[in-house]
């Protein structure tokens, strides 16, 4: 409310109770309540906004290391399994007959649990014929 | 199994052949054919279920591999056919239990050897490491149906060593077992085929120190595309679990556990790919834990192992490497 008291006298076109023309417009455009709310509301807005950014990163991150432990692997191993079957395709074609695939001896995890039970639900490996 | 062979033995005769100047589609389709294509269930023959404590072996196969965090290294030379010794370095962080969220990692490393025997009729396994415990397994057949199983862990602490003697009996369609552990632990369970898919079990347990006692319930449904089992226990606990066998070389599974006492919920989903070269299983928890574990195989008995763990609520990641040689 300081402003409004200006100097008495001081502009041109001061009015009894002190105040210049500019110095009023000016307050009352900077102190109407539209332009006090507008201010509050773009305060609020960068802080969702920040937040926002915020909580979508951090769901980036998880998503892409939940896709680099889970997925990477699979699709690397996929695709070497397809190119071994490609070669071995291209070798029986070549060869005329169809190859006996290669042994494959258990991996150490069947065989470890291998000894605690007998099944492994028919998962069945190659092996030689 | 007798009757559904009779049934086949009996359709031919009375099927009449299609008339030579048949009109139509009956001169090309080949005649119906009366025999049935399920095979009448044979109550007296059922098949003898898996034990007790494997009624969930799929799910854990799948959902639980064994995640480390630093270097493994495993050497395992044959003697002989029977025996064979095994050398295992292990460098890295293990957990220690703390009460706070916070996880505590201390580095520790040890090595251990051990010594297999094996035979048909007996099994002998025997771990020593360097931080002062010593494993020791025993199976042993005693005749046909009986056989014996001691497992001890001796440890330099002093209580905390354990030790366990089972006793199963392996009936024609069922199978019991009788457990007698350290501090005073008796356990009895038994599981019997009701259907050649269903098979139901229950066990008893009491600890003699703490006086608790417990019972237990379960129920598992197999065939040859997936596995289903449930667990109940008066420990408050509920166990589910679900397999499915997609492919030859992929299954899925998934596991949901209730802890009636402290309201837990966990449920996981995993899959486990068994390919020529590698095995990998991952897997994805409620509890916001991911999870993969590659085994792959570099050569002739030489096999590469890749372990991931990471944690996203606690921030916590376990990464580990390790190499398996011999067979």
């Amino acid at each position: 409310m300081s402003s409004s008291q200006g100097r008495r006298g001081s502009l041109p076109g001061t009015s009894r109770d002190g105040e210049g023309l500019l110095s009023r417009v000016s307050s009352s455009i900077s102190q109407s309540p539209i332009v006090y709310r507008g201010k509050v509301a773009a305060s609020e807005a960068a802080t969702v906004s920040k937040k926002l950014l915020w909580s979508t990163g951090r769901a980036a991150w998880i998503a892409g290391t939940t896709f680099l432990v889970l997925v990477v692997p699979l699709i690397i191993e996929m695709d070497r399994e397809q190119q071994m079957n490609e070669l071995e395709m291209q070798q029986a074609s070549l060869l005329g007959t169809s190859s006996p695939s290669m042994a494959a001896p258990p991996l150490p995890s069947d065989r470890r649990s291998g000894q605690q039970g007998s099944s492994h639900l028919g998962f069945r490996h190659d092996s030689a014929s | 199994m007798g009757s559904s062979v009779s049934h086949a033995a009996a359709s031919p005769p009375s099927i009449p052949p299609p008339p030579p100047h048949a009109v139509g589609l009956a001169g090309v389709l080949p005649p119906k054919s009366e025999e049935k294509s399920e095979k009448k269930v044979d109550w007296l023959n059922l098949p003898c279920p898996v034990p007790f404590e494997e009624i969930q072996r799929e799910a854990l196969m799948s959902l639980k591999p064994e995640l480390f965090e630093g270097l493994r290294f495993d050497f395992t030379k044959g003697l002989n056919q029977k025996f064979s010794l095994s050398h295992s370095v292990f460098m890295g962080s293990m957990e220690v239990p703390s009460q706070s969220s916070d996880t505590i990692k201390v580095p520790t490393a040890h090595y251990e050897f051990g010594a297999n025997f094996l035979d048909p009729k007996l099994m002998l396994v025997g771990r020593v490491l360097t931080d002062g415990r010593l494993n020791a397994r025993v199976k042993c057949d005693l005749s046909d149906n009986l056989t014996l199983k001691i497992n001890a862990q001796l440890t330099n602490e002093p209580h905390y060593s354990q030790g366990m003697f089972n006793f199963d009996y392996k009936g024609k369609d069922y199978r019991s077992q009788f457990q007698i552990g350290n501090n005073a632990f008796y356990g009895a369970n038994y599981i019997q085929s009701v259907s050649p898919h269903l098979s139901l079990g229950s066990e008893v347990f009491w600890l003699g120190h703490q006086r608790k006692s417990g019972v237990g319930f379960a129920a598992r449904y197999d065939t040859d595309k997936m596995v289903a089992t449930g667990q109940v226990a008066s420990t408050g606990i509920v166990a589910l679990s679900y397999v499915q066998k997609v492919s030859e070389k992929v299954s899925l599974a998934s596991d949901f556990m209730y802890n009636l006492m402290t309201r837990d919920v966990t449920s996981s989903f995993g899959y486990d790919y068994i390919l020529r070269q590698c095995r990998l299983r991952g897997k994805i928890d409620s509890a916001g834990c991911v999870a993969a574990y590659l085994e792959e195989r570099l050569n002739m008995g030489v096999n590469f192992i890749l372990s991931a763990e990471i944690n996203h609520p606690k921030k916590d990641y376990k990464f580990g490497f390790g190499m398996t040689v011999g067979e």
